[in-house]
């Protein structure tokens, strides 16, 4: 599938802003099922440092500085990007869990040692056993990894309400889980939070989905803004990707932006203004399939 | 419990007479047998030569010199005046030529171990492939910077200083107990010891054949100049400090001031383009090399931990992009984690191929199923360590645990075993201390510190040796009250001369002129000079007062006294509403309403209140002000009064307390006025000064506006001894009797007060200083024409200049002066635009920054 992405991000201060330095994550990955055909970053008012590096997790990052005295910035991503639908897995085939985890903790090679950095705490997910004991109905001994983490993907979704007004950036994840309320962050945050707690390696994805469905299919939550899932580990799938959200296997309606340890490594804008004093911003995604659109 | 052994036979003066060296633990000077050790044998000599009462007396004035240079450790991080005074012992650690050697060795190949494992660490990472360090080290580390991996250096390195802590074991052979690859701190209280040390003992350095250790700075200094990116000849080089809250400002200050590098916070550096600027007065300019003595998660709240705003946003790209160097290079914390010591025997055989020359204290690691246990069932032999930092984990002594308090920590340390490290207590060797009750053993830990030289790394001769708080104890801690000795390595070799101390010019830093003044600290300075005049304003008008409280018995015999205690309220900001009003009342029984004003230190506005703003803005300008102004900062101290309104309230008391606080009052006079003389005298006449200059003439504008406004305004009776007070306050009462004889006019006394420019202390005079200041000052960004500063002054010196002295001094019908009135009322509101004017031109680069908000 083929899409048109467009990411405009607006901030409107109440004061002037001296300069202001930001790091942004809004390039996206390459992946065997993903290509990213034509891709554009423009930020205004015009920056004079806009340097491309690639981060620790392998993704795409712009850091960039403005100088001069500015009242809002708009920073807009827009991509050109192709999705091959992901191949169907035997979820039941994949090796007990219990296994992965000691496979991971022990193994030397350099994609075990990849897989097993995201096993430990990150700066919003912390293990703890109330998650351990909540991922345990889903992953009781010697099941395969895959399926429970499909199970824990279908509970999340079962047991939590989608509210936007629930929670924020800040909310602990322990306040989350105790309201069943949250958004696609907070899911991802706490499957995440889950399967580590039982040693399995776990990450943040952050993309889109498509806005518009397919005739006749609804629209899927959190569509016109960013949004975040998970992959887990396992050793020979790979990182397979789960929607908590959306209770669902990602395929071509999701689209990676970037993967890391939580949000926090991967969050689409961050920044530091000097004065600005208060300031508002909005978000606008727009993902679009240009092979609905050519219909 | 330790047992003792038989008292130590010395000729040595005495001195060491009735020292027990602890049995079953090594003591530095003494054997077995009670005899000096080989390498002591010449300090014991000189000792003897010198004899109790001189090393006494030498050590009295080095105690004394080591107070005055405001040598502190603060304590709990409190800028509020917890500084303890650093304590040294005259007693130094000395460490024989050959041990050294062995030591040296040791060292330098530890700190090329270190150096070899954050390159790859920060790089490849082939030893966590190669099982070398467990994943579990780095991965869970929250000082693994991962902003900071896969950063190349072109000629730096990791390590621009690392520092090993030492000690002996029972048997005498020294043990690594742990190292610091962060920040270490220590090495300028070393310095400092040792330059105490050898003033106080020049003949026992010679004879010792001490090796000096100015030459390691002067390496140190070389590798940061040579790291350089840019300017390579004559780079700028600043050390970043947290702040004088951190217990180790003091250190900063001096290393900065010792290096010849300026001090600055996060605040006072700004990065554009990809480069380090740091904030001037005159605009910002390049920095080429960042000491830092703030942990690296610190450094960049963009890119690392964002919480704090300690360090500089964008500092990490500045890195990446190779226009900055940062010294220790960000990340290096990673390396610190004791986690990692049971690991460095195989390490070292790796990377350098060569088996660990020193031992470690034996360590375990927690996350290591057999090491664990190995931990749980022997906690009573061990000190627990935090394996990561940002825990906030104190070193936990298994010995002093309760059985209770034991399986407690057990069970923690079983939760989350990667994050523990347990390591065998040692039994620390002792030295001789001087106590107050005498000569007695204390435990040693002994720092040392290295720097990058020639592809390898040197040793610093010398080093900061600790001891225990009590013989009893093992536990080494500056905290926890123990104290520091120098560290003295012998040498059979010619000891180098080379001093940083006496020149640090010849060099290319002449062309500086000392002129980088950031906006920080022009304003801490501008803030110094406030208080100190406001505190000044405030002792000669509380002195006036209480002279008249004590020699007149009768408040009618008095007259100026209600007044002068409204300009009290006015200078003071206090106003317990009845002072002004009802003056009769509170001089009834001054003690309770006066004397709080001048000691209590809680109370916003009081005398105490405002010195210890006095010091607090001193201490974080202590790299700009010289050492004779900071001993007279620190000589500005009050005896704190118990509780003054619990004091009985007979007549004897309250005579002794009034002139006990006379001459408090008269000391802190003559002590200001020191430092009056210092700042005239001895600074040049750079902006730091005219800001310290305009804090000052800003702040006696207004005790003379106030002072006149509460006095003069309202025409009492009988005038003549009101106007002799305000002669006396204002210091200008000579001139007046060499004028005027001894009739006492208003009209005079206002002429002299407000509108004499020969006069020092009028009002004309300051406005006239401020005026010329604010001219000097730079004017960068200013379009043609005067600046808002300029225009207030000169509004303010005209409108004083073109006064009609006796058209102010005439009374109206009500008994007021209006003339006067409106006159410092104008003032009164126009000063502040002054103060407002310079803060905004020239200060305001002390912008907050913030993040934005992020999107979810």
């Amino acid at each position: 599938m083929k899409y048109h992405v467009r990411h405009v991000t607006k901030y409107l201060y109440n004061e002037p802003v001296s300069l202001c330095h930001n790091l942004v994550h809004l390039m996206m990955r390459t992946s065997s099922r993903q290509r990213t055909l034509w891709e554009e970053l423009v930020v205004k008012p015009r920056p004079e440092v806009l340097a491309p590096q690639t981060d620790y997790f392998g993704n795409t990052v712009h850091f960039f500085t403005i100088q001069e005295p500015h009242r809002q910035l708009s920073i807009t991503a827009q991509h050109h990007v192709e999705v091959d639908a992901a191949h169907p897995l035997e979820l039941e085939r994949s090796p007990p869990w219990e296994h992965v985890a000691s496979w991971v903790r022990e193994g030397r090679r350099a994609d075990m040692l990849d897989a097993y950095q995201y096993v430990f705490n990150s700066p919003f997910v912390a293990t703890r056993s109330l998650w351990r004991d909540y991922a345990e109905t889903s992953l009781p001994p010697g099941r395969p990894l895959l399926a429970g983490v499909m199970d824990l993907t279908t509970r999340i979704h079962k047991d939590f309400r989608y509210d936007p007004r629930s929670t924020n950036i800040a909310t602990p994840l322990e306040e989350m889980f105790a309201q069943r309320r949250g958004v696609c962050q907070d899911f991802a945050h706490l499957q995440i939070a889950c399967l580590r707690s039982l040693g399995l390696p776990a990450r943040y994805v952050s993309g889109y989905l498509r806005t518009l469905p397919p005739a006749g299919q609804a629209r899927l939550i959190g569509a016109d803004a960013s949004h975040a899932w998970i992959q887990a580990y396992c050793p020979g799938f790979g990182w397979v990707d789960f929607d908590p959200t959306n209770n669902s296997r990602p395929s071509d309606k999701h689209i990676i932006v970037a993967c890391g340890r939580d949000y926090d490594d991967v969050s689409p804008n961050k920044g530091i203004i000097l004065g600005g004093d208060q300031h508002t911003i909005t978000v606008a995604v727009d993902v679009v399939s240009t092979e609905t659109a050519l219909n | 419990m330790e047992t003792t052994s038989p008292p130590v036979a010395s000729a040595a003066g005495n001195l060491l007479h009735g020292y027990r060296p602890p049995t079953g633990v090594f003591d530095e000077m003494f054997d077995a047998a009670g005899a000096v050790r080989a390498p002591w044998q010449s300090f014991h000599d000189a000792l003897g030569k010198l004899g109790r009462l001189e090393f006494t007396q030498r050590w009295q004035d080095a105690r004394e010199q080591l107070r005055l240079n405001g040598v502190t450790y603060n304590l709990h991080g409190d800028s509020r005046g917890l500084d303890r005074t650093w304590q040294l012992d005259p007693v130094p650690l000395i460490i024989a030529e050959a041990e050294a050697k062995k030591l040296e060795a040791g060292l330098i190949q530890r700190a090329q171990l270190l150096e070899a494992i954050l390159q790859d660490l920060y790089g490849k990472q082939l030893l966590l492939q190669e099982c070398l360090i467990p994943p579990e080290l780095i991965f869970a580390n929250s000082a693994f910077l991962r902003p900071c991996h896969g950063i190349t250096f072109t000629k730096n390195r990791y390590l621009a200083l690392v520092a090993f802590d030492f000690a002996r074991d029972p048997a005498g052979n020294f043990v690594v107990i742990s190292h610091r690859s962060q920040a270490p701190s220590g090495a300028g209280y070393a310095l400092e010891n040792r330059i105490v040390m050898a003033r106080m003992l020049p003949e026992f350095f010679r004879d010792c054949n001490v090796q000096r250790i100015a030459m390691f700075f002067r390496t140190f200094r070389e590798n940061l100049r040579s790291w350089a990116p840019h300017n390579r000849d004559n780079p700028r080089i600043v050390l970043m400090t947290p702040g004088p809250r951190n217990e180790t400002y003091f250190e900063h200050a001096y290393l900065a001031r010792y290096l010849g590098y300026t001090l600055v916070e996060g605040g006072d550096l700004t990065v554009r383009d990809q480069r380090v600027y740091l904030k001037l007065l005159d605009g910002l300019q390049p920095v080429d090399v960042i000491l830092r003595r703030l942990d690296d998660v610190y450094c960049d709240p963009l890119e690392l931990k964002p919480d704090s705003f300690l360090g500089v946003p964008g500092l990490v790209q500045a890195v990446r992009s190779g226009n900055v160097v940062v010294a220790n290079a960000l990340g290096c914390g990673l390396a610190e984690s004791p986690g990692l010591i049971p690991y460095l025997p195989a390490l070292c055989r790796r990377l350098l191929g060569s088996d660990l020359y020193l031992p470690s204290a034996q360590t375990f690691w927690c996350g290591d199923p057999l090491q664990l246990d190995h931990v749980i069932s022997h906690l009573e032999r061990m000190v627990v360590k935090s394996a990561f930092p940002g825990q906030r984990h104190e070193p936990t002594f298994g010995f002093k645990l309760s059985r209770s308090e034991r399986l407690k920590l057990a069970e923690q340390i079983q939760s989350n075993p990667i994050a523990y490290v347990g390591q065998e207590q040692l039994q620390l060797s002792t030295s001789p201390v001087m106590t107050e009750a005498g000569v007695q053993p204390r435990h040693l830990l002994v720092r040392s510190y290295l720097t990058p030289s020639e592809g390898s790394f040197t040793v610093m001769p010398g080093g900061l040796t600790r001891y225990s708080a009590t013989p009893d104890t093992t536990i080494v801690s500056v905290v926890k009250g123990g104290g520091s000795k120098d560290t003295w390595i012998q040498t059979s070799g010619p000891v180098s001369t080379f001093t940083m101390l006496r020149s640090t010019t010849g060099e290319v830093e002449l062309s500086r002129g000392g002129g980088d003044l950031p906006s920080r600290a022009a304003d801490n300075l501008f803030w110094l000079g406030r208080y100190v005049e406001r505190t000044e304003g405030i002792v000669r008008l509380l002195r006036g007062i209480f002279v008249r409280l004590i020699e007149k018995s009768d408040l009618s015999e008095a007259p100026e006294l209600p007044l002068l205690m409204r300009a009290l309220t006015s200078l003071t900001r206090i106003n317990p509403a009845h002072i002004g009003e009802m003056p009769e009342a509170i001089l009834a029984n001054p003690q309770v309403e006066l004397l709080p004003l001048v000691y209590d230190r809680e109370r916003v506005g009081s005398l105490a209140f405002n010195l210890r703003a006095v010091y607090r803005t001193a201490a974080s300008v202590r790299d700009r002000i010289s050492l004779d102004m900071w001993r007279v900062i620190s000589s500005l101290e009050m005896p704190q009064l118990p509780d003054p309104t619990k004091a009985p309230s007979n007549g004897h008391v309250e005579q002794i307390t009034f002139s006990d606080t006379l001459d408090v009052l008269s000391n802190l006079i003559m002590n200001l006025a020191a430092f009056g003389g210092l700042a005239a005298e001895s600074m040049t006449r750079g902006h730091g000064w005219r800001f310290l200059d305009m804090g000052r003439k800003l702040e006696r504008s207004f005790a003379t506006i106030q002072l006149l406004k509460e006095t003069l305004v309202p025409a009492i009776p009988v005038e003549a001894p009101l106007l002799e007070a305000l002669l006396e306050i204002a210091d200008s009462l000579m001139t007046f009797r060499r004028r005027y004889l001894s009739h006492v006019e208003t009209a005079a006394v206002l002429d002299l007060l407000l509108a004499d420019d020969s006069n020092p202390r009028s009002l004309v005079f300051q406005l006239e200083m401020l005026r010329e200041n604010v001219l000097r000052l730079p004017q960068n960004g200013v379009r043609a024409g005067r600046s808002m500063e300029q225009r207030v002054a000169l509004s303010l010196v005209t409108a004083v200049q073109l006064v009609d002295i006796e058209q102010l001094a005439q009374v109206s019908t009500q008994g007021t002066r209006l003339n006067l009135e409106e006159l410092l009322d104008g003032l009164d509101a126009e000063l502040p635009q002054l103060a407002e004017a310079i803060s905004h031109h020239f200060l305001s680069h002390l912008q907050i920054s913030r993040h934005l908000a992020g999107n979810k």
